[in-house]
């Protein structure tokens, strides 16, 4: 017995003498960035988190402030075509963050919004304005969308990054969390070594794919997709793919639709903005698409249910459609990603920014404006409440 | 409980604690007894769930019992028929799909293991091998011991009653590094490398199985990739595992059988097999293959033939051990596949020694060329073969077949089997090398290969956070 406790005390220690090393290497290779404000998690890639989904997971308690918070749910297209850093410099009163996620569903964007309410107050959460950016291929239920091999079926990346650290447990009813929402600092803090041998791996592999390929990775770079135009293969070749992935033959999925209705119900009634964008596609993309009339219907139906509550807005982008403008058949080249963020920006400008002091909520510091409010802070309503 | 969950590491510390509380015999029965029953347990949402399969043991002790009781063919017969009509009617193999299923699920792991225990205690009971009275406890505690539960290795009851409850291996400092470096040896295979073999399998085996533009080549060669892939996922997984319980083992006084001797240095096919699953080779060997050849001998008895009825033998040995692997028609084709394997290769062994004589075809089987090339085509039949584990189903199979053609099939066994002989050529020339090198002492200060397990284990928790699907064993299916 005595062998086995000194063995295995000695591995324990051997093992922590590693995991302070590493923690200690990772502090000084990626030195913790401020605890709040606005962080731009499109660029999780250059950081100790590697990807959208596990930067948002992992990075969400920056959006933990009092400050008026604009923040950006959706796909990839959203993602690219709202640029954080462009929409934040077009607007004091908030700060900015862009939390879509690459291949999200609506039900992925609602686990999105969820992750951030676990680590606010409610008086916190009484700041948020939502951007919603929403195009019918997010339509595509769970089972359907998330079905690779190397998850569980019907498991989005949100789902994969709750588990990868036991953070949350996967139970029969889905995810409960082991670790409570307040003690995520301290979690991220103890998976320090852990995320540095990943970034290291995935350093690594893209090392391996520079020298085989002449590239780090097979992602087109911005410069590459400004000069891309896809041809009739191209377009067939894409029309093909979102019928395979959207599981149904000529319609969205209504249980999606139900999904995004219930969510902006429920920010609306917590006293949340919501900002619903139908993002622009290509016209072609749009005329050849069967699934596009049913989103148009489920659009309508949302706007007519929602559109005159004072605290929803649904800019209309639908000009935004010339074919040469988009890389591929959904995501905006970046000379239209910047018309995109600017007129976003303008319209969050008269929507957040402009409302009546009384209606509008309160911001007691704007780190990415010179402003500075001395007014006593209060929980806030929204317009019209 | 996986092998891989944070409870099976609480389980384990719990059961290593108590087991070394005390060194009287009884008290460390009681608590092997309880960790099978515990290990068990955690398998089961529901008490019924585990009913068939204690019928099964109970059906199981009765033989033996009744055994004891009159050691006659008769009893025998009616016994193993019994347990084997009892086996197949719980696998559910889908051609007897016939005879009917119970009404709710139940707990099928560790079945065909305890099968295998069962019928090598009845027959050594009557053929006298085995005099030792089993008691229903030491029964639980051999055909249900948590080590070897799930994917064996499969003991000898001899062999476990010498060490039940008793410390048969002498534990000190040093046996209990090996120990932990091999339990942390068989994590990384699993962990590490199984588990990312079994994810590139996972990504490209779908080109493969669905119809796609590939030209033939490209097709032959994603072929031969997603087949080695898997074999590299088998065989990681599979000795991963073991490594694991060896070393649990050890911790709990016991020594385990092992069940892999390199496999990958085998020069034939029958060689393959003894240093692939080694304890089931075994016992196919000591409970088919040798009755068998005796049976076959008897009825012919031309020593002319002898070795004729050994490939005869051969064939039907390892067409059970197949089908064994599965429930599905394919194991049948997997069945007949690895008797042709084994019986060819018995075939080839007597033509060569009748053609060249014993003393010339042992010189051949030792030249450099003839033993590269024996371990690649031995290797890529095996890789070939094993497409009916990750194709089990008969339409699936056949279509990738069909679009394989022979020429494809004959065109990727040629790929593999020159791959593979090139590889293992280069790699024994570099651990030669590094031999010369002689590298063994710097692992030898207790720093260093306690930083050394360390680094093992920081690796395998950052390999399973990155790739987050935990595995599980292969085997446990089979």
């Amino acid at each position: 017995m005595k062998y086995i406790l000194r063995q295995s005390a000695l591995t324990l220690l051997s093992f922590a003498f590693l995991y302070v090393l590493l923690a200690g290497a990772s502090f000084l290779v990626f030195p913790d960035p401020s605890s709040a404000g606005p962080r731009d998690f499109q660029a999780a890639e250059r950081t100790l988190y590697m990807t959208v989904p596990k930067y948002v997971f992992l990075g969400r308690s920056v959006l933990a402030d009092p400050d008026r918070k604009i923040i950006l749910v959706g796909a990839s297209n959203t993602g690219v075509g709202f640029r954080q850093k462009l929409v934040q410099s077009k607007l004091g009163c908030a700060n900015v963050s862009n939390l879509a996620m690459g291949g999200a569903n609506i039900s992925e964007v609602k686990q999105v919004i969820n992750l951030v309410h676990e680590v606010q107050t409610d008086r916190e959460r009484q700041q948020n304005t939502f951007v919603i950016g929403i195009w019918f291929g997010m339509f595509v239920d769970s089972d359907v969308h998330f079905s690779d091999g190397d998850r569980h079926r019907g498991e989005t990346d949100v789902d994969i990054e709750r588990y990868r650290y036991g953070f949350y447990r996967r139970t029969p009813d889905g995810p409960v969390a082991v670790l409570p929402p307040q003690w995520l600092d301290a979690g991220v803090m103890a998976i320090r070594p852990f995320l540095l041998i990943e970034k290291v791996a995935r350093e690594a592999r893209a090392g391996v794919n520079l020298l085989l390929t002449g590239r780090v990775s097979a992602q087109r770079t911005d410069d590459e997709r400004e000069s891309v135009v896809m041809s009739d293969a191209d377009k067939q070749k894409a029309l093909a793919y979102w019928k395979e992935s959207m599981g149904r033959t000529n319609d969205i999925s209504p249980a999606q639709v139900d999904v995004l209705k219930q969510t902006i119900q429920a920010l609306l009634s917590s006293g949340e903005n919501v900002v619903l964008v139908d993002l622009p596609i290509p016209a072609w993309h749009r005329d050849a698409s069967p699934y596009e009339p049913s989103y148009r219907l489920a659009l309508k139906d949302l706007l007519r249910e929602f559109g005159d509550q004072p605290n929803f807005l649904s800019p209309n982008m639908a000009d935004l459609d010339n074919d040469v403008d988009y890389s591929d058949e959904v995501h905006a080249k970046r000379h239209l990603a910047d018309v995109w963020s600017i007129r976003l920006a303008n319209t969050l400008d008269s929507f957040v920014c402009r409302q009546k002091p009384d209606n509008a909520p309160r911001v007691t510091t704007l780190r990415s404006s010179e402003l500075m409010t001395n007014e006593p802070q209060r929980v806030s309503t929204v317009a019209g409440n | 409980m996986s092998l891989t969950s944070p409870l099976f590491f609480a389980f384990l510390a719990a059961v290593v604690i108590a087991f070394h509380i005390s060194e009287s015999v009884p008290y460390r029965r009681f608590v092997l007894g309880a960790a099978n029953a515990i290990f068990m347990a955690s398998y089961l949402s529901d008490v019924t769930q585990v009913l068939p399969l204690l019928a099964f043991l109970g059906l199981g002790y009765a033989s033996i019992y009744a055994l004891y009781r009159r050691q006659s063919p008769l009893v025998l017969t009616a016994g193993v028929v019994a347990i084997l009509c009892c086996y197949v009617f719980l696998k559910r193999f889908s051609f007897f799909e016939g005879l009917g299923q119970l009404p709710f699920p139940y707990l099928t792991i560790g079945l065909s293991y305890i099968l295998f225990r069962i019928l090598h205690m009845m027959v050594d009971v009557r053929s006298g091998d085995l005099t030792e009275r089993i008691g229903p406890l030491a029964f639980f505690r051999f055909t249900c011991n948590f080590l070897c539960f799930v994917s064996g290795p499969i003991q000898r009851y001899q062999d476990f009653s010498a060490m039940d409850g008793k410390a048969a291996v002498q534990i000190d400092a040093s046996v209990v590094y090996a120990a932990f470096s091999r339990i942390a040896t068989g994590y990384v295979k699993f962990v590490i490398i199984a588990a990312t073999a079994d994810y590139a399998f996972t990504f490209v085996s779908p080109h493969l199985l669905q119809p796609s533009g590939y030209s033939f080549l490209k097709l032959c060669a994603v072929y031969a990739t997603v087949a080695s892939l898997y074999t590299v996922y088998l065989y990681f997984n599979f000795s991963g595992y073991m490594d694991i319980v060896i070393g649990i083992g050890t911790l709990l006084g016991q020594t385990l059988p092992e069940n892999f001797d390199r496999p990958f240095s085998a020069r034939s096919f029958l060689e393959f097999w003894q240093r692939w699953h080694m304890t089931l080779s075994q016992w196919f060997k000591f409970y088919l293959f040798n009755p068998l050849l005796m049976v076959l001998m008897t009825w012919l008895p031309t020593p002319a033939l002898t070795s004729y009825l050994g490939v005869l033998a051969f064939f039907i040995t390892f067409g059970v051990m197949g089908i064994w692997h599965g429930t599905t028609a394919v194991f049948v084709i997997y069945g007949l596949l690895m008797g042709a394997g084994a019986s060819i290769n018995k075939l080839w062994q007597v033509a060569c020694t009748e053609r060249l004589g014993k003393k010339r075809y042992r010189a051949l089987t030792e030249s450099a060329a003839y033993i590269y090339s024996a371990r690649g085509l031995t290797v890529a039949y095996f890789v070939l073969a094993l497409t009916c584990l990750w194709v089990p189903e008969l339409p699936q199979f056949t279509a990738l077949l069909a679009r394989l053609g022979i020429a494809g099939v004959a065109t990727t066994f040629v790929v593999v089997a020159v791959a593979f002989g090139i590889a293992a050529l280069i790699l024994d020339v570099v651990q030669a090398r590094l031999r010369i090198l002689d590298l063994s002492g710097i692992k030898g200060g207790v720093i260093t290969r306690n930083l050394h397990l360390a680094g093992k284990m920081m690796a395998i928790v950052a390999v399973a956070t990155l790739l987050h699907k935990a595995p599980d064993f292969v085997y446990k299916a089979f």
